[in-house]
């Protein structure tokens, strides 16, 4: 057996499946662990199968061991930011010296929070183009050596309050809070209820890092200029209305193209309303249901549909509060602060 | 080595020359076998083939080295380039027998990846390891999906459907059922619909509710035999058989395009369009009409077909071997390649083959069904191309058989009502006139009622186009008629091969029907398009097909054209049209008075109304009394106005003005005329011509500048002998 | 409310208005467009959401000829609103002046028992019932050619036809239960 063990080649071989073949060749060029002579031996038309064959033969030779194969996934992760499921925590509290951490400090702090905190551990911290901080952590526990198969990605971008995980465990939730807490002088986090499956998207919609549109009496130019362009002949009887529902979607939701969200879920805790339903009605009990808005692209969606007049205007507080909060997870109660989000039930 | 040696004898270089080549010849083929022999002996992919077709019950699995060492071996040749049949058998054999347990069958079935066809008696043995029942059912389940996955790629199909009871039991494991039901929907044929199977099917579907991949194995039943399945089958069916080719999707495809590549050995390659390797999708999705694909490799084939005696139809090259064969063809799976190739056209027209016709019925129904009533998402734009050269190819079809197929003329009484009449329309119209003839008690409400809506509301073009197609389902109609009836029998076969009967009087009364419909369309749509010659034109096309009914077609109906069609035609501003309604009118005469004669020669039961001898009468009286008489307004004419009025007009001899001189489509002749025969003249007179001698000599002018209509109408109908002053004739009346 | 009137207004020289009323505001849109293009007379198009049309406009709107409700059926929306505007018509338009417009009736997702709807509200107002292909140019091109065929009657523009006898040969009926065998 040479140094690659069992998990190691597994990991190579599921690495190797989940890059698409197109991908293959940049992204070992970025790994920089073969020879040029290595990579020239590659013959990327060739099936999967016999790619991986060839790549665990090289590893052997070159004497890499699972940690080198866990930074071409890493090489991977980074380059796809948009795959998987990512989850938004929200730091809290500041300390004075919160603003002035940096990277190195960072790095070192979280590494030995966290390996105070669980003995068996593997942590990679890169820096990003993007000043986002990419770490990504295997587990062990107290008996067994990390879990390369399993790994949890955290982005953190410096001196903001926002942090973004994969995959986090109920287990290993409290120990990364504890060492993100510590090590970026916070003084608690909690769950911001927003999660989706593009990390630019939700990092966008968090920073607010689309055009927003604003409330204004005055017509917007964007009216004057269809004026101008439509034909004489043609006349829109409700332009008024229509424009009106325009601009109140995009006072909700933004202009342009908005951050991609794939769903958001509403978990209903309150009375059942319905007059002509008095069984239900009268129950003391909360009515429980989820309610889940599914779309490739959920704010936009959600923006036509109340533009074109499918949703009422104004926009509900409860749709509007997506963009406005950053959230797409709420729990809706009548009565007392939700257990992580509280929101009138709207006026239908 | 041997060339340098001979080189120093050079009077037996060339003999020796030879002797070498020869020999050398004779030792490399030599080596080469030897080669061979040793290469198989130790191939290791042989070897461990071997292993597998030796390896007895019981072996552990796990921590096998030798097995995973020969496991990898024989994966390793499967994804590179798939098994050959010996070495599907011996996989499968192994897997199915759960030699090994089932972790082994599991991954042996997902690398069963076939380089070219799959023994039948593989797949038969395998159904029969699946009845021992040591087998979970995921595993079950999987091997189904193969055997679906690679159904075209079995090399025949017999004996599969020799067992088709024993496949049958499975349907009563809920888990297998959608699967079975699928590959039993693959091997139906008549004679396997039975009242017990239908029974069994029913009581399933009660018990599971009515879930699609029983409704659509019913549903085939029903089409083999309808007296066995009364259950009615929902029109808008969502499609019943899900696509189970996903564990070997993008291995068979690598695999397929690897050999695709290695031309020489890839002459059995199935799978040549990427949409073939799924099933379902091939079945009733794609309009791509499939080649006919033969089911066995070349060498196979020898073999096998002098055993099992049937033919495929693909490897039929010409219309001896069809007959030489006609007895024992074998269908292909796919039906719809039948449309495609001319010589299975011409086995389906004089075989007759009933269940031949019913699996195409039903291929082309479904086709039909999925791609035009009831299209998924991703627009009908993407397919437009492909749905396009479909209708194309089987309008070419049914060009060829002469008539249409029955699951077409279903589709499109449910197609003409949700059709924006522009959507592929010359298919559709197409498609539309090669429909049977329909009852003339459903005649209106299948046909007319949505014709109707569609031709008032659509363009000139469509009108046109509405008519001719109305023009040639008469044209086909009468046609029918002139084959099929019988003379001493009033009951008339239609349809070679429907069984729809129909007496004369329910055949005379539909063609009626017909007429009387285009004759309001063509009323009304020449008084909207404000008499479009066009139009015209094409309604009289029309009713140069009905005019000869009698004489051409054999068929006793005469039905004259409707005021709206003859008045437009006489007042038209061309002299074509003119002309063509003279020709009409004359034909209406021969035919009338040719079915008069034989109504007293023959005395048969046919009768001419006294209405349309009424009716031609008066047609002839307006044209003649218009073009000839100069008595346009005269009382009794159809065109009546009051006298006041026509002094108001202040046209001066308003009785002339539609005559042959005055007929605004013929002034210009007239005037041409006028200038020919008195060239001297300054001020033109026309009337003039109506002189006797000039008269005659217009005529004659007319009739050499092609009105062979005008002719035939004045010959047939005008007795006129030349007079000193006044040169006009009568019309001479029946 | 105020009912939009077929005779209240003089009619223009060679001149057809037609009103396109779609809840969805997509088809319309590029059915105008085309029916702008008509050179043999003057068409004008007004499109609204659903009905009623606003009284701030009932000055500058000229005598609406046509009033088309474009369904699409694979939407219940979208008939509900065609549905409800119907009342905001004054009587004497059915009497030839609206037809009803569908689309995506051969869409797998559109419910047969939509269609019917459909259906029977066209042939219970005695209007005709077109159907159109939106997805293609071919089949906007042709929807606007069959809308300009009816519209062109309807604003009198051809001679010796009413909007009244036209729709008397192209409303919609009521297909009796056509128990056709689904596809053998």
């Amino acid at each position: 057996m040479g140094s690659m063990d069992n998990t190691a080649k597994r990991l190579l071989q599921r690495l190797v499946r989940r890059i698409p073949s197109q991908m293959l060749k940049t992204t070992l060029d970025k790994w920089s662990r073969l020879t040029a002579a290595q990579r020239q031996s590659m013959d990327y038309t060739e099936s999967k199968w016999a790619l991986t064959e060839k790549l665990l033969a090289i590893c052997e030779e070159n004497e890499l061991t699972v940690k080198h194969i866990a930074e071409l996934e890493m090489i991977h992760v980074i380059e796809n930011p948009n795959l998987g499921m990512w989850y938004v925590f929200q730091l809290m509290d500041p300390q004075d010296d919160a603003h002035s951490v940096e990277l190195t400090q960072f790095k070192e702090q979280f590494k030995s929070h966290l390996s105070e905190l669980i003995r068996h551990v593997s942590i990679k911290i890169k820096k990003h183009t993007d000043e986002a901080v990419w770490i990504r952590i295997a587990w062990g526990d107290t008996f067994s050596r990390p879990n390369h198969l399993k790994p949890t990605y955290v982005v953190h971008y410096l001196q903001t309050p926002y942090v973004f995980l994969t995959s986090p465990t109920s287990k290993q939730k409290p120990l990364l809070s504890q060492a993100l807490v510590l090590s970026t002088r916070y003084q608690a986090i909690k769950d911001a209820n927003l999660s989706g499956r593009k990390l630019t998207a939700i990092r966008d919609l968090l920073m607010k890092q689309y055009l927003q549109v604003f409330p204004t009496k005055f017509p917007s130019p964007l009216a004057e200029r269809n004026c101008v362009v439509s034909n004489l002949h043609i006349e829109k009887e409700q332009a008024g209305s229509a424009a009106n529902r325009h601009q109140m979607a995009c006072e909700a939701f933004g202009d342009g193209i908005l951050p991609q969200l794939q769903s958001a879920v509403y978990k209903l805790e309150t009375k059942f309303r319905d007059h002509t339903n008095k069984t239900m009605t009268e129950r003391d009990e909360p009515f429980k249901c989820v309610v889940k808005f599914a779309s490739t692209n959920l704010l936009e969606s959600l923006r036509h549909s109340a533009s074109s007049g499918v949703a009422s205007t104004p926009v509900t507080p409860l749709l509007s509060s997506v963009p406005l909060k950053g959230k797409n997870y709420f729990v809706i109660t009548d009565n007392g602060p939700g257990p992580s989000s509280q929101m009138k039930p709207s006026q239908k | 080595m041997a060339a340098t040696q001979n080189l120093s004898d050079s009077d037996q270089s060339s003999v020796s020359d030879q002797s070498v080549s020869s020999r050398s010849g004779n030792r490399s083929i030599r080596v080469a076998e030897k080669e061979r022999r040793k290469n198989e002996a130790e191939d290791p992919f042989v070897l461990s083939l071997k292993y597998f077709s030796d390896v007895e019950a019981g072996t552990p699995f796990h921590g096998n080295d030798k097995l995973e060492k020969n496991l990898v071996q024989v994966e390793k040749v499967a994804y590179s380039q798939g098994l050959p049949p010996e070495a599907v058998s011996i996989m499968l054999e192994f897997a199915m027998s759960l030699r090994m347990g089932t972790s082994a069958c599991v991954r042996v079935l997902k690398c069963l990846i076939p380089a070219s066809v799959v023994p039948q008696e593989a797949v038969v043995r395998a159904v029969v390891w699946l009845s021992i029942g040591k087998m979970p059912i995921s595993t079950q389940v999987l091997f189904i999906k193969w055997v679906l996955t690679v159904f075209d790629m079995i090399d025949a199909k017999d004996q599969l459907r020799a067992i088709y009871g024993f496949i049958f039991n499975f349907v009563t494991d809920e888990n297998l059922c959608p699967f079975i039901c699928h590959l039993l929907y693959l091997l139906t044929r008549k004679e396997s619909v039975r009242v017990f199977r239908v029974r069994k099917l029913l009581e399933l579907q009660s018990k599971l509710g009515r879930q699609p991949f029983l409704l659509h194995l019913l549903s085939l039943y029903k089409v083999f035999c309808p007296e066995l399945v009364t259950l009615s089958i929902p029109s808008r069916m969502k499609s019943g058989f899900k696509n189970h080719i996903s564990p070997w999707k993008s291995a068979l495809i690598a695999v397929q395009k690897r050999n695709g590549l290695q031309g020489a050995f890839s002459n059995s390659l199935v799978f040549t369009h990427k949409d073939k390797t799924n099933p379902r999708k091939r079945k009733h999705c794609h309009l791509e009409f499939p080649d006919l694909i033969p089911a066995l490799n070349k060498e196979a084939r020898s073999e096998q077909s002098s055993s099992r005696r049937v033919v495929p139809l693909v490897q039929l090259h010409s219309f001896a071997q069809l007959l030489e064969n006609m007895h024992r063809i074998e269908l292909p799976a796919q039906m719809g390649s039948l449309l495609g190739s001319s010589l299975a056209l011409q086995y389906l027209d004089c075989v007759q083959d009933e269940s031949a016709l019913l699996r195409l019925n039903f291929w082309l129904g479904y086709a039909f069904h999925e791609e035009f009533l009831f299209c998924g998402d991703g627009g009908p734009s993407q397919t437009s191309e492909e749905a396009l050269q479909f209708l194309n190819k089987l309008l070419s079809a049914q060009h060829f058989l002469q008539e249409g197929f029955s699951s077409s003329e279903v589709f499109l009484y449910k197609f003409l009502n949700v059709w924006d009449g522009s959507l592929l329309r010359p298919q559709i119209l197409g498609l539309l006139s090669n429909i049977p003839v329909v009852p003339s008690s459903q005649i209106r409400r299948l046909l007319f009622e949505p014709l109707m809506q569609l031709f008032f509301t659509s363009s000139l073009f469509f009108k046109c186009g509405l008519m001719e197609c109305l023009n040639n389902m008469l044209l086909k109609w009468l046609t029918w008629h002139s084959i099929y009836a019988l003379e001493d029998d009033l009951d008339i076969s239609l349809n070679s091969h429907t069984s729809i009967n129909m007496t004369l009087s329910g055949f005379k009364d539909s063609v009626m029907e017909l007429i009387h419909f285009v004759g309001r369309l063509a009323s009304v749509g020449l008084q909207l398009e404000g008499c479009h010659c066009l139009l015209l034109s094409f309604v009289l096309d029309f009713y140069e097909t009905v005019c000869d009914t009698f004489l051409k077609y054999g068929l006793p109906l005469i039905v004259m054209p409707p005021a709206g069609v003859f008045y437009p035609a006489l007042f038209a501003t061309d002299p074509v049209s003119v002309d063509r309604l003279a020709y009409i009118m004359h034909r209406y005469k021969v035919n009338l008075t040719s079915a008069k004669s034989q109504e007293k020669v023959t005395e048969q039961v046919f009768h001419i109304s006294r209405q349309t001898f009424r009716e031609f009468n008066h047609y002839v009286v307006v044209m003649v009394n218009c073009l000839w008489n100069s008595r346009m307004f005269h009382p009794g004419m159809g065109v009546q106005l009051g006298e006041e009025l026509l002094l108001k007009s202040n046209v001066s001899q308003y009785g002339s003005s539609f005559d042959l001189v005055h007929h605004p489509a013929f002034m210009s002749y007239a005037v041409n005329f006028h200038q020919k025969c008195w060239p001297g003249k300054k001020d033109m007179d026309l009337n003039s011509i109506k002189h006797s001698k000039p008269w005659s000599w217009y005529l004659e002018y007319l009739f050499t500048q092609g009105y062979d209509g005008l002719k035939h109408f004045v010959q047939s109908n005008i007795s006129w002998q030349l007079k000193e002053d006044d040169g006009q004739g009568d019309a001479q009346q029946r | 409310m105020s009912l939009l009137k077929p005779f209240s207004k003089l009619p223009g020289l060679n001149t057809a208005n037609i009103l396109l009323v779609e809840s969805e505001e997509q088809f319309q849109q590029s059915l105008a467009d085309a029916l702008v293009e008509e050179t043999s007379v003057t068409v004008n198009v007004r499109l609204a959401k659903s009905l009623p049309l606003p009284m701030e406009n009932d000055e500058s709107r000229p005598r609406i000829d046509l009033v088309v409700f474009i369904i699409n059926l694979t939407s219940e929306l979208s008939f509900q609103s065609a549905e409800a505007s119907l009342k905001y018509l004054d009587p004497g338009y059915f009497l030839g002046k609206v037809c009803f417009m569908v689309t995506n009736a051969r869409n797998a997702s559109s419910p047969a028992e939509r269609l019917d709807a459909v259906r029977k509200l066209a042939s219970s107002l005695h209007c005709p019932l077109l159907f159109a292909e939106d997805q293609t140019p071919d089949g906007v091109a042709s929807a606007t050619e069959r809308l300009l065929t009816i519209l062109k009657v309807a604003a009198g523009l051809v001679p010796i036809a009413t909007a009244l006898y036209v729709s008397n040969l192209t409303r919609c009926t009521l297909p009796l239960d056509i128990d056709l065998p689904s596809f053998d």
